[in-house]
């Protein structure tokens, strides 16, 4: 990790091409239910869910240079936060997705605060500890979360089961919290997160608290992580332990790694790229883990910037070669 | 700039390519559309016979009423999906069957997650969803939605009165001890066999209740505990597949078949022993239910569907597969009765449904949507009919053996 | 709860602990030496036990045919451990750490689907072997002498990689490269060849733990998931890259699961985590680990 990733974060930042290509996606975006059936519509809303998932864990990941094996976890304390008020204690939609960021956020300080106090694989296996822990309390308690039935009776109003409705909505959050995280990753409180992922030991040495950034990072890593566990809960009327398991970790991860962790819309990519191949892959052949499992392997050895790093730095040496 | 229309043309490709995919015409027929359903299933995994198994029953049947003519005149369409035991994929698939394929009825799950899943969004989806392995009671009484229904047996036969009442009328243990892992299948399971148990031979008692974590191979620390015990019998709650194997293979070591008897109502699954031959481990003697016991069913129709599936599939029929052709012949009833495949007409002629089985005569329940199909039980052993072991002394129970109308009010808080 | 049902409860604890202990001592000499943490471990266990299951059917009828699936199979699992780690492992050690967990979880799905493919979705079953078949009485119970075996084979091995990594040269230079790789690599030590080596050792020992387990339990998919974490815990417990740390870890884990059934049984499976947070806090190179 180099002064190389900087240069590359900020590469895709505020110039004005970059703003038409935004809208032209937006149009796009806004178009789709038109354009899509039903199906890939419910597939593009799963899709909107898991890029918020991913842009959560890159603030921690790509920014902060903090990985975490347990994203999982905080989704799952999001999703279940909003299922659990609203099937067993008849709270209404709104309050019950405000309420899961909020849990989220503090499941995350509490968590955090004992992670932070480790680097590296240390306060990575502690976050897969915290995660797996959170699966274990969703599966045993049974009287709250369901056990290992899971929700499954969410009472999300009716409007929402309508797919369009719910793709409707979905990106209208989805793009108000991106552009949230595009403001926090981008303010000074952003650079100062990317210095320390650089170069913690300077950051400190220059007298910031690097731990209270971490675990600031950390937090509200957590927060959008909770957020998009509710919308999923919103979306699907359920909730299940395997929301918190090790492997949605697992691939959370490799969503990232697939876009690029050094970039904003890497996550976004990564989700697209993910989800296509599986659909696409499991359409093709019965053994298509193996495909993925290839796949992932090949990103890693031959495209460790992800897809959007090595398209900007494939552009950003066409651009100093043509100067 | 060049950049940027590059960049713009490739999204918009995208969603053109989408678009195209989405919109992909399904073929035009000259003649009535098919009256499709969509069967999802674990097709992949260690329990995956039990998907294939099911898938094959009801393909057995479909083909049947196709020969025959069709349901008012219309061919039967079966769209098998895999759920690979995940309620999450489980729901993806449904929702793609009913949004993009537009099945008429939905069916399947061995998994009572994926089917507490599906039923869920079945009921706000108003398609009519029919389940041929999952048995939490659950679905049918606490969750109970006008639009599941289950047509085989549930948890309640299978793991609680059931073994309860073949325990009454066979030993008799009054010392027993229990062994199940620890998810609701199993909690549920042991309830069940004790309310029904503990009032039938009111000086029995069970003397201890040990758990272990759903899916664990490893019973040896728990074999020991109960074999130093002191009780005259097991009880293994929802312990099935791999793990029950692996439990029958170490508490044979520790001879605890011979130690004490064993009431073991998984055991009946043919899916899980059909490897097992004279000299390996088994559940010598124990107490089982069993959904199918294809060897102990009268009449030529049976005979020929265990012929016809073997030849299908090279496995051994499993209940899912008789069930799941239950199913079918079910929808064909229910459609031809209603005269129409509108939703809410089947479903009332589904609810008053009795049809002739190979396995007998079943009869809906519209209470609960439960199909009163009998659950047999016996002994475990091997006898020189099939090489492997399975029950037999076999005894069957009926309605008898579900929860009453009565109890599920209490359940349903009515 | 007499002392004989604590013993025979320790016993049957312990004999689970020592194929753990397999499992985590490859796991551990792979992160203490290569800084890997190898998700894919769980999955040479489970390849060991099916490439076990296919000897012992290849070779059925043949007398000792298990014995034999004890020695190829492990061997097979080594080839392959060889084969990721110079292939896949070595491009990426001057790589972050998440590349290598997340190339490690994609063998995970490669290697599950494998099984899948070469052995199907069913159940297999392995015989005990002669001569450890039958029973003993001991402590009121009837244990099986196989069990009894697995219980010697923990502290054999132990004893055989201690002699290793202490006693021969190439378990001076593992010990060299783990304390400092670049100095070792001064010295002359080929250091890319004792990574393999390294590899190769710890994927051997899961092979072992998966060829020595089938005969008390089952051969399926899912094995993997199944074993992976539990052994991250005891890795972590007992000290990442520290040998005693696994066997210690092991017995830890394996007596908690025997005597958490007269405990709280409810906590009992989040008792592992718990117990991996409280080492990583406050002492993160485990129990027998040492600070770096």
């Amino acid at each position: 990790m180099t002064g190389a990733g900087m240069n590359r974060i900020s590469l895709l930042g505020t110039s004005p091409r970059n703003g038409t290509m935004l809208l032209g996606v937006m149009i796009v975006m806004v178009a789709l239910p038109y354009l899509l059936g039903q199906s890939w519509l419910s597939i593009t809303t799963e899709m909107l869910i898991l890029a918020l998932s991913a842009s959560a864990l890159n603030i921690m990941l790509g920014y902060t240079g903090m990985v975490s094996f347990g994203p999982a976890g905080m989704y799952a304390v999001g999703a279940y936060t909003t299922g659990v008020l609203m099937e067993k204690m008849g709270w209404g939609m709104l309050p019950a997705t405000l309420a899961a960021p909020v849990m989220a956020g503090l499941v995350g300080a509490l968590v955090g605060w004992f992670c932070v106090r480790r680097s590296a694989v240390y306060f990575a296996l502690l976050t897969l500890a915290f995660s797996q822990i959170i699966w274990t309390v969703v599966f045993q308690w049974y009287s709250v979360t369901g056990g290992d039935d899971g929700l499954v009776s969410v009472p999300v109003p009716d409007f929402f089961f309508e797919i369009t409705n719910c793709y409707y909505f979905m990106l209208a959050v989805v793009s108000v919290c991106l552009f949230i995280i595009w403001k926090i990753v981008n303010s000074p409180f952003g650079m100062t997160l990317q210095a320390i992922r650089e170069n913690p030991n300077r950051v400190e040495f220059i007298g910031v608290n690097v731990k209270r950034y971490q675990l600031a990072s950390f937090v509200i890593s957590s927060v959008f992580l909770g957020i998009a566990g509710s919308m999923f809960c919103v979306f699907s009327g359920s909730a299940f332990p395997d929301y918190a398991y090790w492997v949605k970790s697992a691939d959370m991860l490799v969503i990232c790694l697939l876009g690029g962790i050094y970039n904003f819309f890497g996550p976004l990519v990564g989700t697209v790229v993910y989800t296509v191949l599986t659909k696409v892959i499991s359409g093709y052949t019965m053994h298509w883990h193996l495909v993925l499992g290839g796949i992932i392997v090949l990103i890693i050895l031959a495209m460790r910037k992800g897809v959007v790093g090595t398209l900007a730095n494939y552009w950003a040496n066409r651009k100093s070669a043509a100067a | 700039m060049a950049h940027t229309l590059k960049a713009f043309g490739i999204m918009l490709a995208t969603a053109a390519l989408a678009a195209v995919i989405g919109l992909a015409p399904t073929t035009v027929l000259a003649e009535k559309p098919p009256i499709k359903i969509g069967f999802i299933h674990t097709m992949s995994g260690p329990i995956s016979m039990y998907g294939i198994t099911s898938a094959a029953g009801a393909k057995i049947a479909v083909d049947e009423i196709n020969a025959a003519g069709g349901v008012l005149g219309r061919k039967l369409e079966l769209i098998v999906r895999d759920d690979k035991i995940n309620p999450e994929a489980g729901l993806r698939e449904a929702k793609d069957l009913v949004l993009k394929e537009k099945v008429d009825f939905l069916a399947g799950t061995i998994s009572s997650g994926v089917a507490l899943a599906i039923s869920g969004y079945a009921n706000r989806a108003k398609k009519i969803y029919m389940i041929n392995i999952a048995q939490s009671t659950r679905i049918t009484e606490e969750k109970f939605n006008k639009y599941t229904f289950r047509f085989t047996t549930n948890g309640t036969p299978y793991f609680g009165k059931g073994p309860a009442i073949a325990l009454a009328k066979t030993y008799k243990s009054k010392k027993i001890i229990s062994l199940g892992y620890d998810y609701e299948a199993g909690k549920n399971a042991l309830k069940e066999f004790k309310d029904t148990y503990l009032k039938m031979v009111p000086d029995a008692k069970i003397i201890d209740e040990l758990w272990v974590p759903l899916g664990s191979t490893d019973f040896t620390a728990y074999i020991a505990k109960m074999a130093n015990s002191g009780a005259d019998a097991f009880y293994l709650s929802a312990i099935y597949g791999g793990g029950e194997l692996a439990f029958t293979k170490q508490a044979w070591s520790f001879g605890l078949y011979d130690k004490m008897k064993a009431v073991q109502p998984c055991a009946g699954d043919v899916e899980t022993w059909s490897k097992v031959k004279q000299g390996d481990p088994y559940p010598k003697n124990a107490l089982a239910t069993c959904r199918y016991p294809f060897w102990a069913i009268k009449g030529e129709q049976n005979a020929k569907f265990v012929k016809q599936l073997r030849e299908m599939t090279g496995l051994w029929p499993s209940y899912g597969s008789m069930d799941a052709y239950v199913i079918v012949y079910a929808i064909k009833d229910a459609v031809t009765k209603a005269g129409t495949t509108d939703t809410q007409k089947v479903i009332k002629a589904l609810e008053t449904l009795k049809m002739n089985t190979f396995v007998g005569p079943v009869e809906m329940r519209a209470y609960d949507h439960q199909a009163m199909m009998p659950t047999w039980y016996g002994i475990m052993r091997f006898t020189p009919d099939l090489p492997f072991p399975h029950i037999t002394d076999v005894g069957v129970l009926g309605a008898e053996s579900y929860h009453t109308v009565e109890q599920i009010k209490k359940v349903r808080g009515k | 709860m007499t002392f004989e049902s604590f013993a025979g409860q320790a016993l049957a604890g312990v004999s689970l602990g020592m194929v753990w202990f397999l499992i985590a001592a490859g796991l551990s000499i792979i992160f203490g030496t290569l800084k890997v943490l190898n998700l894919a471990h769980g999955s040479l266990y489970m390849l060991g036990s099916f490439c076990c299951y296919q000897v012992t059917v290849s070779l059925a009828g043949v007398p000792g045919n298990f014995w034999l699936a004890v020695l190829v199979a492990p061997l097979v699992v080594a080839l392959v451990g060889g084969i990721i780690e110079v292939f896949l492992l070595r491009p990426i050690y001057k790589a972050e750490m998440i590349y290598q967990y997340i190339l490690t979880f994609a063998l995970v799905l490669i290697i599950a689907e494998a099984c899948k493919m070469i052995w199907g979705t069913g159940y297999h079953s392995v015989k005990v072997p002669w001569p450890f078949q039958g029973s003993v009485a001991m402590f009121g119970l009837s244990f099986p002498i196989y069990n009894l075996f697995l219980i010697a084979m923990g502290p054999l091995v132990f004893i055989a990689l201690r002699t290793l990594i202490n006693k021969t040269n190439l378990g001076r230079n593992i010990r060299a490269v783990t304390e400092n790789r670049e100095m070792a690599n001064a010295l002359g030590t080929n250091v890319p060849q004792v990574y393999t080596g390294v590899f190769m050792l710890g994927a051997w020992l899961a092979g072992l733990a998966g060829s020595l387990w089938p005969p008390v339990s089952v051969v399926m998919l899912g094995s993997d998931m199944a074993v992976v974490i539990d052994c991250f815990i005891i890795v972590v417990i007992g000290g990442l890259g520290s040998l005693a740390g696994a066997f210690v870890g092991a017995l830890i884990l394996g007596l908690t699961t025997a005597f958490g059934l007269y405990l709280i049984p409810k906590l009992a499976v989040a008792f592992g985590f718990i117990l991996m947070i409280i080492i990583l806090i406050i002492r993160p190179y485990g129990l027998m680990g040492e600070p770096e």
